[in-house]
């Protein structure tokens, strides 16, 4: 292997060398925050349906477990490595100590490729990868939850497995369980509203009424359609909502001045996210090509779709009245564009901190399940309201202080809360 | 007083008298009827008895003269004047005589002096002693015959009986018995048949001579019967002899149905009448020879079904002979047709059989249904040209394809109107009562279809009708469609489809399925619930576990037709029948990406086919819609659910289709399985059916041998290629098909790609795969690259792209190098493996690392890379992306990969373009026909030129003239644009007359490129004007002249002004 090769591990390492030096970290922190503090390495024999018996690679990475018990993803993928794991155990930590959630962060999976697997097969696998480490996860300890090619009946075997060593029904062990298993209601809503909670208190601060605002929205799938129906809610008008077309391969931005009705347009668009372009020309929608959504004039532009979807070049295109951008898709916003638009005074919502709702209502399952005892839509979506409010608040005093971008507030102010926890516990 | 004593004394007398009459007629009825009296004692006491009934005894004599036998009579009897007789008659013949005499004379009475009564009495005792004789007489010949077959043997009887009554039959089986003899080897039966066979007469040479063989003097098989059955019983046992003799004359019963089938004169509907009539004959016991029965089968298969002998092959060992009688009530015919049903109608046919007649797997074999169905004969097609004077049309076929396309849309509108033949109209009607009022399907089965090699998959037309409306709407509409299928058989399409498999030449007719369409109505449309195809082999595989022939299905909600075809909007579910767990979709997005989202079906109110978007018709119709339970899933944000037993709540429930619950808890992948594979043992090749499901049953429609399409056959692979010439090969799960004229390779280097720093460099990498993918000829380049193309999440397991990026590449090869110990799984490009499939974008995992293959690095690695060309910005990224222009680097050549899955070989090798090679081969088999229509990048340079020739460089301000891309290169497709640059030093105006100049030209080589090929192709001309400015600088295409790549061809200007100048 070429040392100089990409490796995701060594980008988050540096990444967090860089913050360290600016909260001025002593070095034992330094050292326990840039490692895992434990790792767990190991092999799960699955018999194939044809008798045989195949040994699949598979990992646990607790980043730092300082804040509460760690939380992170599970993800079969015949490529994984353990530096990519630990590098998301790392992310996992900051993410959850951004949002002020009592978890730490941590990364697991099995190098399998699902698409050679039978669903048998991927049973045996899911429950065998919890034989081989059920005692050092667990509700106090570590939380699996879905991630990349894993999905909720995945988690169900799991959890299955994990009850059956353990002795016991155990519903916290896991997240992203189906909704009526232990599963958490308002989960589909909580993305798309925390995206326009923060926005909302992104607007009061600049003292301007939701009412009279407008705005643009890059894609249309359950993250956008939610955040549509609270913007509009809010009494904002949203204009422009771009999706993509499969079956021209390409995307469309669907346009109406006077404001768009997600009812309407949820009535003609596909599971996938994606509008039918004949039918919404019909109901009276201007069609532009895709890239038309981010030259709308507008007040708040909401990516939701792609990394890397704003660049320089189309910050030329982003109309001066554009105030605040939302960065629903992780990296949708190129760190040179996101410069050039903060230097036009646009104020960027950083992606950590404008999906803070999912991470939170995967907390709110958890805390329910540990309780056994489920609250109703309204509540789960009142304290999302309640808690990402206040987050946001937080991070965007912080910045204001030490006079930097909510972007740059945001991993301080992460990596502050894990540092001092370990301190506080005497780790460091 | 005496006067009135004198009647009673009368009276009194001729009581007396007839009492003595009766006295006598019941001694003589005693004697004739008691038992075992010999007959002269019945004769000697009548003659006693006679006398005392007559008025006279005392001088009364009788006599019995029985005719060349005794004479009886009483003592006193003699030939008086006073003589009364009667004639004893049986069976009309006198066999005697009863006489009564007086010896003197006395009064006068009725008869001389004998009373009417006494007449009577004579008369009626002659009567019974006739009855009596006649008696005797019988009793005598049935004791003789009894005792004589007793004596002679019960198969004498019978030839007794022949002999009489039907000597032809005798005939045949002496003929027979004497051949029967011969065979079992009885010595002397040689002779005999030297007497009754020709053939034999002679020397055994004689016959080989080339001269006509002299028939011998003419000997009678009849006459030599007696011998043939004597020498028959010293060989055989009596009862054997019965029994044969018995099995000849019912199998000479069939004799008719020989005759109509061994006459290739017989038209159908004799052929037709024999089966009907052996069908009523068959309850009274018709028993046939196995090899008559054979011969039976295979005559009628040949006759009514197919005359391919690898269908009489299979099909003699399903098709019965009753299995005739059923169906041909329901085939239209002409009158003295001599048609068949044609390929569709008997492949269906003989699957349907075999299913029924395999013993295995019947436990999934039950219960599959074939639908309804009505043939018309493949020879009613030219009935119906002929009875409307369309006899011109027969040539169409050797008409240039250019006229035939153009023809094309004014022959279907002449078949439109042209009217069916009075007899087919009334067999038309007749199928109409039958059907009722369901949808049709009215299809094509041709006999050029059934030939193995060509299946014709879709050249030929199916077409739906509603069937609503009154009869005569109805009839009308159907008659329409028929006219439209048998138009398709002169439609440019399946023409330029025999010329390529060399069936030109060969006599085509096209016979008519009209089928039931497979269906229940849901709100006011028609359809299944779901219908598909299946496939023996599977040629997509989507993972390593997969075999070949774990087979294919292809499943659609609602009609089949989105099944069949490939699909550019929607996606069919795919699932392996023998390995139903490994699915091709995993993760929800793939799960809802791919789900058949659109459907097609019949609206009855507007009685036409129609698309409708699945979601809209589930809202409206979802629980009216059948086993929708199994064909739906439950769509929630993270994940699908297969409906619990409340169902789906459509108005408010999300839900795709994923045909989870059929797949997972009905046995229906079993059926599918059972029914490949019984197909596929009993024919001896792997098939493809067409199925569907109405709700209650399962339906078979269709079954031939699978077909490959154009891109998808098994590529031949030659042994004996250069190595030189060869890029790589592989041998690892290999699908079959043709990859030609690649003129681009683009060259992902997995090494170098692995040791990229930065995520940026590895997301670039994919923009400009991206990039290339827009700017490179379409399906003329190959992407070759490390493993796991358009991984998603993590751009470290590869290139990270979407199928937007990719979509216009005409191979995705994926090059797994080994890593340590192991060499990672093929990814099938699993994420959009869909796509691929749909689009036809071929798919091959390389493994360098394996010895016994080729992999030419050097070539790939080191060749001069245009992509600095192309996409300067990209430099930094020079050794990573490798664009190779394969002609500019080969001398003109272009790279080729044949893939073969039956030889589990594919291989690249440089080659000069396919249109080129396919003329030289045409040209060795004499087939150049279409030399001028397929040269598409000959004329598009001859247009050029034309072009160019005729440009007026002074008006337009043209300086130079150069044509580039595929028309220079060779490998122009019927697609294919013609890439123009034009130097122009003119001003503004001159340029925009020069535009509109060649937007006359664009329209017109649209025009003439449509009717050559029959694509639609709006402004062929790509016309780049470029200024000295841009030749200087070397932007845009200026970089063109003199490239090295593809370098632009100068052409002559305004070369045809001056020679009309001069």
């Amino acid at each position: 292997m070429n040392p100089n090769a990409y490796n995701p591990f060594e980008i988050a390492q540096e990444q967090f060398d860089h913050i360290a030096s600016v909260l001025e970290l002593n070095h034992a922190a330094r050292d326990l925050l840039r490692t895992p503090i434990r790792e767990y390495h190991f092999s799960i024999p699955v018999r194939m349906d044809d008798g045989s018996t195949n040994i699949y690679r598979a990992f646990r990475i607790q980043h730092n477990d300082a804040r509460g018990p760690c939380k992170g993803g599970m993800r079969f993928h015949p490529l994984g490595t353990v530096d990519t794991m630990r590098a998301l155990a790392m992310w996992n930590t900051w993410r959850c100590a951004v949002v002020d959630l009592p978890l730490g962060g941590s990364m697991g999976g099995a190098v399998c490729d699902l698409h050679n697997l039978s669903l048998g097969e991927q049973e045996r696998l899911c429950r065998g990868w919890v034989r081989q480490i059920a005692r050092n996860v667990g509700p106090e300890w570590d939380i699996p939850s879905p991630e990349l090619m894993t999905s909720p009946q995945h988690m169900l075997w799991m959890l299955d497995e994990y009850e059956t060593i353990h002795g016991a029904k155990s519903p916290g062990f896991i997240t992203g369980k189906p909704e009526d298993i232990g599963g958490s209601s308002g989960r589909k809503e909580s993305t798309g509203y925390g995206l326009m909670i923060a926005g909302r208190e992104a607007l009061k601060e600049l003292d301007i009424k939701p009412g009279n605002t407008k705005a643009s929205f890059q894609g249309f799938g359950n993250t956008a359609q939610h955040a549509v129906i609270l913007y509009k809610r809010m009494g904002g008008v949203v204009t422009c909502i771009s999706s993509w077309n499969q079956a021209d391969q390409t995307s469309y931005a669907f346009c109406k001045k006077p404001g768009i009705d997600p009812d309407e347009l949820l009535a003609i668009t596909n599971p996938f996210g994606e509008i039918n372009k004949v039918k919404a020309i019909e109901l009276g929608y201007e069609c532009l090509p895709g890239e038309a959504w981010v030259e709308q004039d507008v007040d708040i532009l909401v990516p939701t779709m792609l990394e890397n979807e704003i660049t320089p070049e189309k910050v030329e295109k982003v109309s001066r009245r554009v105030s605040i951008i939302i960065e629903g898709a992780d990296g949708a916003i190129n760190p040179a564009a996101e410069g050039l638009l903060t230097q036009r005074g646009v104020k960027v919502i950083p992606d950590i901190l404008a999906n803070a709702g999912a991470v939170t209502s995967s907390y709110f399952e958890q805390v329910q399940s540990n309780m056994n005892y489920y609250w109703k839509q309204d509540e789960v979506l009142g304290k999302l309201d309640v808690h990402l409010t206040s987050i946001y608040i937080d991070i965007s005093d912080f910045a204001r202080n030490r006079k930097i971008s909510l972007r740059d507030a945001v991993y301080l102010i992460a990596v502050d809360r894990v540092a001092r926890a370990c301190q506080e516990r005497g780790w460091v | 007083m005496t006067e009135i004593a004198k009647p009673l004394d009368n009276l009194i007398h001729q009581l007396r008298e007839r009492a003595k009459e009766l006295n006598c007629l019941y001694e003589v009825q005693e004697l004739l009827s008691a038992p075992n009296i010999p007959i002269d004692e019945i004769c000697e006491g009548t003659i006693l008895a006679l006398p005392p009934g007559w008025q006279y005894p005392d001088v009364c004599g009788a006599q019995i003269a029985l005719l060349g036998g005794k004479t009886y009579q009483t003592p006193i009897f003699a030939e008086t004047p006073w003589t009364q007789s009667a004639d004893i008659v049986a069976q009309e013949q006198i066999m005697g005589k009863v006489s009564v005499c007086y010896t003197e004379e006395r009064p006068l009475a009725d008869e001389g002096p004998f009373l009417k009564e006494e007449r009577k009495l004579i008369d009626t005792i002659a009567e019974q002693f006739g009855f009596y004789l006649l008696h005797q007489q019988l009793r005598q010949v049935f004791q003789e015959q009894m005792q004589e077959e007793e004596r002679k043997s019960e198969w004498e009887v019978i030839l007794d009986l022949l002999k009489r009554t039907d000597p032809g039959l005798l005939t045949r089986i002496t003929s027979k018995m004497v051949n029967y003899l011969f065979w079992n080897k009885v010595k002397e039966a040689e002779r005999l048949i030297r007497l009754v066979n020709p053939v034999l007469h002679e020397n055994h040479d004689t016959l080989g001579e080339n001269r006509p063989y002299q028939q011998g003097p003419e000997t009678g098989i009849l006459s030599i019967s007696d011998q043939v059955f004597t020498l028959a019983s010293q060989h055989l046992s009596s009862s054997a002899i019965v029994e044969n003799i018995q099995r000849w004359i019912k199998e000479d019963r069939s004799a008719f149905l020989v005759d109509v089938l061994a006459n290739p004169g017989s038209s159908l509907a004799e052929i037709s009448a024999a089966i009907e009539r052996f069908h009523l004959l068959s309850p009274q016991g018709i028993e046939l020879t196995p090899p008559r029965e054979r011969w039976f089968r295979t005559s009628l298969i040949r006759r009514v079904l197919s005359d391919q002998p690898w269908f009489i092959g299979v099909a003699k060992d399903y098709i019965g002979i009753d299995d005739f009688g059923g169906f041909m009530r329901r085939v239209v015919f002409p009158a003295g047709s001599h048609g068949k049903l044609g390929g569709k109608s008997s492949g269906l046919f003989l699957a349907e059989l075999i299913l029924r007649e395999s013993p295995q797997r019947q436990e999934y074999l039950q219960g599959i249904k074939t639908p309804k169905t009505w043939y018309l004969t493949s020879d009613s097609i030219f009935y119906f040209i002929g009875y409307n004077n369309l006899e011109d049309i027969i040539v169409q076929k050797y008409k240039d394809l250019a006229q035939v396309r153009q023809e094309y849309p004014f022959l279907i509108n002449l078949f439109k109107n042209s009217t069916q033949p009075p007899e087919i109209i009334k067999g038309l009607s007749l199928a109409l009562d039958d059907f009722g009022d369901v949808p049709l399907i009215v299809r094509s089965s041709s006999l050029l279809e059934d030939r193995a090699g060509a299946a014709f998959a879709g050249k030929y037309k199916s077409l739906f009708i509603a069937n609503r409306g009154s009869k005569e709407e109805r009839l009308e509409a159907l008659m329409d469609a028929i006219a439209e299928v048998f138009a398709s058989m002169f439609g440019p399409d399946p023409i330029e489809y025999r010329y390529e498999n060399g069936l030109i030449d060969n006599h085509e007719e096209m016979g008519i399925m009209i089928q039931e369409v497979v269906g229940t109505q849901v709100g006011h449309y028609y359809l299944p619930a779901y219908a598909g195809v299946a496939f023996s082999n599977n040629d997509f595989r989507w993972s390593s576990r997969i075999r070949r022939e774990d087979g294919l299905v292809r499943i659609v909600p609602g009609l089949g037709t989105r099944a069949v075809d490939r699909l550019s909007d929607d996606y069919p579910a795919l699932v392996a029948p023998g390995n139903p767990n490994l699915r091709v979709n995993i993760s929800l997005d793939e799960i809802v990406r791919y789900s058949p989202n659109k459907v097609d079906l019949i609206n009855l109110d507007a009685r036409s086919f129609e698309t409708l978007e699945i979601r809209d018709l589930l809202k409206a119709h979802g629980q009216e819609y059948p086993l929708v339970n199994q064909l739906v899933s439950i769509l929630h944000p993270d994940r699908v659910q297969v409906p619990g037993t409340r169902g789906v709540d459509f108005e408010h429930q999300e839900c795709i289709v994923t045909f989870e619950g059929l797949i997972s808890r009905t046995p229906f992948l079993k059926q599918v399985e059972a029914i490949l594979k019984t197909l596929q043992e009993a024919l001896g090749y792997p098939v493809d059916i067409e199925f569907a499901h109405d709700g209650a049953n399962f339906y078979l429609l269709q079954c031939r041998a699978q077909s490959y399409g154009e891109d998808s056959a098994a590529a031949e692979i030659p042994s004996d290629i250069p190595n030189d010439e060869v890029i790589f090969t592989a041998k690892r799960y290999i699908t079959n098909g043709l990859v030609s004229d690649i003129t681009h390779i683009v060259y992902v280097d997995p090494i170098l790609y692995n040791q990229l720093a930065t995520q940026q460099d590895m997301i670039a990498v994919g923009q400009v795969v991206g990039r290339l993918n827009k700017i490179l000829p379409r399906r003329q380049f190959i992407l070759m690259g490390p493993g796991r193309w358009g991984s998603r999440g993590d751009i470290k397991l590869g290139v990270s792209i979407t199928y937007s990026e990719i979509n216009n590449t005409a191979m995705l090869i994926e090059i797994a190098r080994k890593q340590r110990d192991y060499t990672p799984d093929p990814s099938f490009g699993t994420h959009f493996f869909q796509d691929l499939v749909e689009a036809s974008i071929r798919y091959l995992p390389l493994y360098p690392d394996d010895p016994s293959i080729v992999f030419d690095e050097a070539f790939l690695t080191t060749t001069k890379s245009i992509l600095l060309d192309i996409l300067p910005d990209f430099a930094h990224l020079s050794e990573v992306i490798r664009v190779i222009d394969v002609p500019a680097v080969t001398g003109g050549r272009v790279l080729q990969v044949l893939m073969n899955a039956d030889r589990e070989l594919a291989l690249a090798r440089l080659t000069r373009p396919s249109q080129v090679l396919e003329l030289e081969a045409r040209k060795d088999r004499g087939r150049i026909y279409r030399e001028a229509t397929n040269l598409h990048w000959q004329w598009r340079l001859q247009a050029a030129e034309n072009i160019g020739a005729s440009i007026d460089p002074e008006r337009f301000g043209v300086a130079s003239f150069y044509v580039f891309g595929s028309a220079n290169n060779a490998t122009a497709g019927p697609e294919s644009d013609i890439d123009l640059l034009i130097h122009v030093r003119g001003d503004k105006s001159q340029q925009e007359a020069l535009l509109t100049w060649l937007e006359g030209w664009n329209n017109c080589l649209s025009e003439m490129n449509y009717q050559r090929t029959g694509y639609k192709v709006s402004g062929l001309l790509d016309v780049h004007l470029i200024t000295d400015e841009d030749i200087r600088n070397r932007t845009s295409f200026a970089t063109k002249i003199g490239a090295v790549s593809d370098a632009a061809r100068p052409i002559a200007i305004g070369t045809a002004k001056k020679k009309n100048g001069n």
